[in-house]
C-alpha cells in the first residue's frame, strides 16, 4: 500500500494543476498540502522532504515575478501615464456608433460642450463629446490595411510597403500634434487640451480616410473627392475648438476684438483647414 | 511615399541644430531677438516674439551639452580610423 503512494506524492508535485486520481483533494495550494489530507503520514513524510524545498521556489521564483512586475510597472508609468490612457478606451458600442455618425454629419449635432464631473471630465462612455484612442486607433489600423488593399488592386503591394504606410502616416500625425503644441505654447493659450486630446483629435481624420479611400475603390475619382470634401473633419474640428480655445465670449458668438482672440481664431482655423488636407495628402498617392 | 519615423527623426535633430546655432550676441541682438531685449512687463502676458526668444535661449540652453556629446561622440571614431 506504501509504495505506489511516493510516486504518487512525486506526480503530483510535478504537476499540481493536472487531474487528480482522488477528486476530493483539489490541490490548488502551492505546498500540496490539499492531497496530505486523507492520506497515511508516513508517506506524506516522506514525500514532504522535497516539499518545503520547491514550495519556497515557489515562492521566491513567485516574489520575484512580482518584483520585476512592479519594477516594469513603475518605470512605465513614468513614461506613459497608464491611468489616464485607460479613460480614453472607457468606450463602448453605442459610443462608439454615434461618434461615428457624429464625425461624418457634424452639423446635426448640437451640444459640443464636454460634461464634467468634479472638475474631471467623464468617460467617453458617457458624453459623445469627450475624445476617446478607441476610435483613433482602430481608424488607423483600418487604414493601413485598407491602403494595402488599394496597393494590392494597383499590383503595387509588397509586405514592407505596409510597415512604410504605417510609419508614414504616423510620422504625419507626430508631425501634426507637435505643430499644434507648439502653436498652442507660442499664443500662450491656458487650456485643458491635454497631448493625448491632440492626438484623438488627430486620429479623427483616419475615418474620413478610410470612408474616401472605399469610395474611390467602389466609385470613381470624382466619388473620392466628393466624400473626401465631405467627411473632412473641419466642422467638427471647429466647434470642438472653439469651446476649447477660445474665450468665453468668443464661444458663444460674440465678436471680441484684439489681438489674442484674432490668434487664437486663427490657430483654430489653421487647424480646421489643414484636417481635409492631410486627409488628401495621405491618400492621393495610393490611388493614382 | 518614403516618409519614415527615422526621417522625421533626422529633421527634427536638425531642425533642433539649427535653432541652437543662432548665436545671442552676434546675431540676435541686431535682429532684436536677444534674450534681454526688454521682454515685455511683468503684468501682462508674454507675445509671440517673446515666447520664441524664450524658446530659442531654452532650445539652446538644453541642447548644448547633448550638441556637445553628439559631435563628440562623431568626432571620436573618425579619429580612431587614422591612426
Amino acid at each position: 500500500l506504501l509504495s505506489p503512494q511516493p510516486p504518487n506524492a512525486g506526480y503530483r508535485m510535478a504537476a499540481p494543476r493536472m487531474a487528480d486520481p482522488h477528486p476530493l483533494f483539489d490541490d490548488t495550494s502551492a505546498a500540496g498540502g490539499g492531497g496530505g489530507g486523507g492520506r497515511p503520514t508516513g508517506p506524506g513524510l516522506r514525500g514532504s522532504a522535497s516539499q518545503p524545498v520547491s514550495s519556497l521556489a515557489v515562492v521566491y521564483g513567485s516574489s520575484l515575478a512580482s518584483q520585476g512586475r512592479d519594477i516594469v510597472g513603475c518605470n512605465l508609468d513614468r513614461l506613459i501615464p497608464v491611468g489616464r490612457l485607460k479613460y480614453y478606451f472607457a468606450v463602448d458600442t453605442i459610443y462608439v456608433g454615434r461618434k461615428l455618425g457624429l464625425l461624418i454629419f457634424s452639423f446635426v449635432h448640437q451640444d459640443w460642450q464636454v460634461r464634467y464631473q468634479q472638475d474631471t471630465p467623464v468617460a467617453p462612455r458617457f458624453d459623445i463629446n469627450a475624445p476617446d484612442l478607441y476610435i483613433p486607433v482602430m481608424a488607423f489600423v483600418t487604414y493601413i490595411l485598407i491602403a494595402g488593399l488599394a496597393l494590392g488592386t494597383q499590383n503595387r503591394f509588397s509586405p514592407d510597403s505596409l510597415g512604410l504606410q504605417a510609419s508614414s502616416a504616423l510620422a504625419w500625425l507626430i508631425v501634426e500634434v507637435l505643430a499644434v503644441l507648439l502653436s498652442l505654447y507660442l499664443v500662450t493659450i491656458n487650456t485643458d487640451l491635454t497631448t493625448i486630446d491632440l492626438i484623438a483629435f488627430a486620429g479623427y481624420k483616419y475615418v474620413g480616410m478610410i470612408i474616401g479611400l472605399v469610395f474611390r475603390l467602389l466609385f470613381s475619382r470624382t466619388g473620392y473627392y466628393v466624400v473626401l470634401s465631405w467627411c473632412c473633419l473641419s466642422i467638427f474640428m471647429i466647434r470642438t475648438l472653439r469651446l476649447k480655445l477660445l474665450s468665453e465670449a468668443a464661444a458663444e458668438g460674440v465678436l471680441v476684438r484684439g489681438a489674442k482672440n484674432q490668434l487664437r481664431m486663427y490657430l483654430t482655423m489653421a487647424v480646421a483647414t489643414a484636417q481635409p488636407l492631410f486627409m488628401y495628402w495621405l491618400t492621393y498617392h495610393l490611388l493614382r | 511615399m518614403a516618409f519614415t519615423l527615422y526621417s522625421l527623426l533626422q529633421a527634427a535633430l536638425l531642425i533642433v541644430n539649427a535653432i541652437a546655432v543662432l548665436h545671442e550676441e552676434r546675431f540676435l541682438r541686431h535682429v532684436g531677438w536677444g534674450s534681454d531685449q526688454g521682454i515685455g512687463g511683468f503684468g501682462e502676458e508674454p507675445g509671440i516674439k517673446a515666447q520664441l526668444t524664450n524658446l530659442i535661449r531654452s532650445v539652446r540652453t538644453v541642447m548644448r551639452a547633448a550638441i556637445s556629446a553628439r559631435h563628440f561622440q562623431s568626432i571620436l571614431p573618425s579619429r580612431t580610423d587614422s591612426v
